[in-house]
């Protein structure tokens, strides 16, 4: 078993197979092809940190989990932010660990649209998936621990009519500890740095971390290893390079604003290179009660509805912030702002992920930094506005008092005979607080090379030993939480690579 | 200078009320110099930045032509709201920054915690796995 962490030394290995990136992708990925028999290389450009290393407060958790402070942002006529992580085990270790299957229009989408998939891809797709909800304990969320504010969801839609339904996540005995995006210290969220990457460990891998990879290293047309240097996690000084060499292939599964770009730096020739970034973006509504919610108490996100997946294109969900990102959340200054969190106990916080029709673009700009274009129009602010008005109607109808919408030119607070509000409210984007979530694309897949970066296994078109393992290959929005797809993908294209 | 101008701002988005005690009831200069130890270059370029809009803007805002910092306590909190709820989009995002980095201290802060009824936070251990 080898970990490699921070060095000043130079290193340098050779084994089957290098993977990119710990997250869902390439953590499932590297997992697989170890447990076939191989020799893998693991790299993470973050650190490793386990649950007794894991932070409490929302500062900790930008300081050591997420990428960069989470200061990527998405650039359209609004910035919004793309929280990620930059840890083992990635973004699975922040998340709310919510499990779906790859919904089945999707995939016949896939299949019909772009040449990607077939009968057989889908039976795979959902046997890899009904074998990782059983390895990764995947769990209906326990009413015991759900916290009121999921309970409340529930309430609320039901008493409307829209189907809804507690959600099943990687979690073993959920303890309500409200503490998911922060990592769980109760090591019940089955995150991959406590699953999957210990297991490539025990089977012989290795696993580098505060290790960013800086190019996939090409002999012609054919990938053979990766190189880069170590850098410490808090003071950003660089350590020594290291390179290492596969006999077979490389996966790449950096995430979807980081594996174009590597592609990119590594000499990776293609003109959609980038192109077919898209995102479930979203914003929340906060219904405020007559009595104490504790939304710090609970499953983080516990309640979904899929009802709107489709028609008109969005999903509603339940999310526990806590106060100290509230503090930012709501509007106002001073006294007046300071007051307002008086009201933090009573507030539960829903939110609507837009399944966006808006396609943007990752790039890499001169020094290597990377940008992404990306901003709703019209139909997608459409979607945001009804489905903030299903969630405040969702409150109203669970007995909320009043609702904060957080939306610029409405008043700080509505009532029940206000919802009309957010129906008709603003189309500019720059009006709303959204963070990007979700993210797809930038090396999609299609059948057709002059139409798509890889094939419907990953391999990037025109080149050997190149895989892309993460959902930078998916070429649509799910509708769904994407993490089950993402492991599904993975595994998939491993189980490939094995065969041949 | 840019630690004492952010640490202005930063008390009047935050400041002490009779139900909770505000940035300047915190251990703030601490805060910000570990702050800017640990936070990525490119987000204190932010922080500056929005530091230094919010100490040059009560023009357009209370439409007094002085520095934030020289205003009175009210002005300056009138000022903040005005910057806060600006029609444009590039007023009211520079100091967002500056907002979110205070409310990171202020709503995690055990006194804070307290009076919300909440337990204090652990400290943050900063460890990571070394082999």
């Amino acid at each position: 078993m080898t970990h490699l962490s921070f060095r000043t030394d130079d290193v340098e290995l050779e084994v089957d197979y290098v993977v990119v990136g710990s997250g869902a992708g390439g953590a499932t990925a590297a997992n697989a092809l170890a447990r076939g028999g191989a020799r893998v290389a693991l790299i993470e450009a973050g650190p490793w940190r386990d649950p007794d290393d894991y932070p409490s407060t929302t500062y900790g958790a930008m300081r050591d989990l997420f990428d960069d402070w989470g200061v990527g942002i998405a650039r359209g006529r609004a910035l919004w932010p793309i929280v990620q992580a930059s840890c083992v085990g990635g973004t699975t270790v922040i998340n709310c660990a919510i499990c779906v299957r790859t919904p089945e229009d999707v995939m016949v989408g896939w299949e019909r649209d772009l040449g990607v998939g077939n009968a057989a891809f889908r039976d795979a797709m959902w046997k890899h998936q009904e074998t990782l909800e059983r390895e990764l304990c995947a769990e209906v969320v326990p009413v015991a621990t759900a916290g009121r504010s999921n309970l409340l969801a529930a309430k609320g839609a039901n008493a409307i009519g829209y189907d809804n339904h507690p959600m099943t996540r990687y979690v073993k005995g959920c303890a309500g500890s409200g503490q998911c995006l922060q990592g769980c210290k109760k090591l019940r969220k089955q995150s991959l740095n406590l699953q999957f990457v210990p297991e490539v460990m025990a089977l012989g891998g290795t696993v580098l971390s505060c290790a960013p990879a800086e190019r996939v290293l090409l002999d012609g047309r054919r990938a053979v290893g990766v190189q880069g240097r170590f850098r410490e996690p808090v003071t950003r000084r660089k350590g020594g390079r290291y390179t290492v060499r596969a006999k077979k292939a490389v996966l790449v599964a950096a995430s979807v604003t980081r594996t174009a770009p590597l592609l990119m730096a590594s000499g990776v020739k293609h003109p959609l290179l980038g192109h077919g970034f898209r995102a479930h973006p979203g914003t929340g509504v906060f219904g405020v009660y007559d009595h104490d919610i504790d939304q710090n108490i609970g499953a983080t996100q516990g309640w979904a509805s899929t009802q709107y997946r489709n028609d008109p294109g969005m999903k509603l969900e339940t999310l526990a912030i806590p106060p100290e990102m509230v503090a930012s959340r709501l509007a106002g200054a001073g006294r007046e702002l300071v007051e307002r969190m008086g009201e933090y106990r009573k507030m539960a916080m829903w939110v609507t992920a837009v399944r966006a029709e808006a396609v943007g673009r990752i790039k890499r700009g001169f020094f290597g930094e990377v940008s992404v274009e990306y901003g709703f129009g019209r139909p997608d602010m459409e979607r945001l506005r009804k489905g903030l008005a299903i969630l405040a109607r969702t409150h109203f109808a669970a007995g909320a008092k009043k609702i904060i919408p957080g939306i610029y030119g409405l008043p700080y607070e509505i009532g029940p005979d206000q919802v009309g509000l957010l129906e008709e409210g603003p189309l500019d984007p720059r009006a709303y607080i959204l963070i990007a979530s979700h993210l797809f694309g930038g090396t999609t897949m299609h059948k057709d090379a002059t139409r798509g970066v890889c094939d419907e296994n990953g391999r990037v078109h025109g080149y050997e030993g190149l895989v892309i393992a993460d959902a930078s290959v998916i070429p649509t929005t799910l509708g769904v939480n994407p993490q089950h797809t993402i492991m599904a993908l993975a595994r998939t294209f491993s189980e490939r690579l094995l065969g041949g | 200078m840019i630690l004492w101008l952010a640490r202005s701002a930063m008390v009047t988005f935050y400041p002490r009320t009779e139900r909770f005690p505000g940035l300047e009831d915190m251990p703030l200069d601490e805060y910000l110099a570990r702050y800017k130890r640990e936070c990525a270059p490119i987000m204190w370029l932010g922080f500056v930045l929005g530091t230094l809009f919010f100490h040059i803007t009560p023009l357009f805002t209370v439409f007094i032509p002085l520095p934030a910092f020289m205003l009175s306590v009210e002005t300056r909190e009138r000022h903040a709201q005005r910057l806060t709820s600006h029609p444009f989009y590039y007023v009211r995002q520079p100091v967002f920054l500056v907002k979110m980095i205070g409310g990171l201290l202020w709503g995690s802060d055990p006194a804070v915690r307290d009076r919300l009824g909440l337990d204090p936070y652990p400290a943050d251990p900063g460890t990571r796995r070394l082999a």
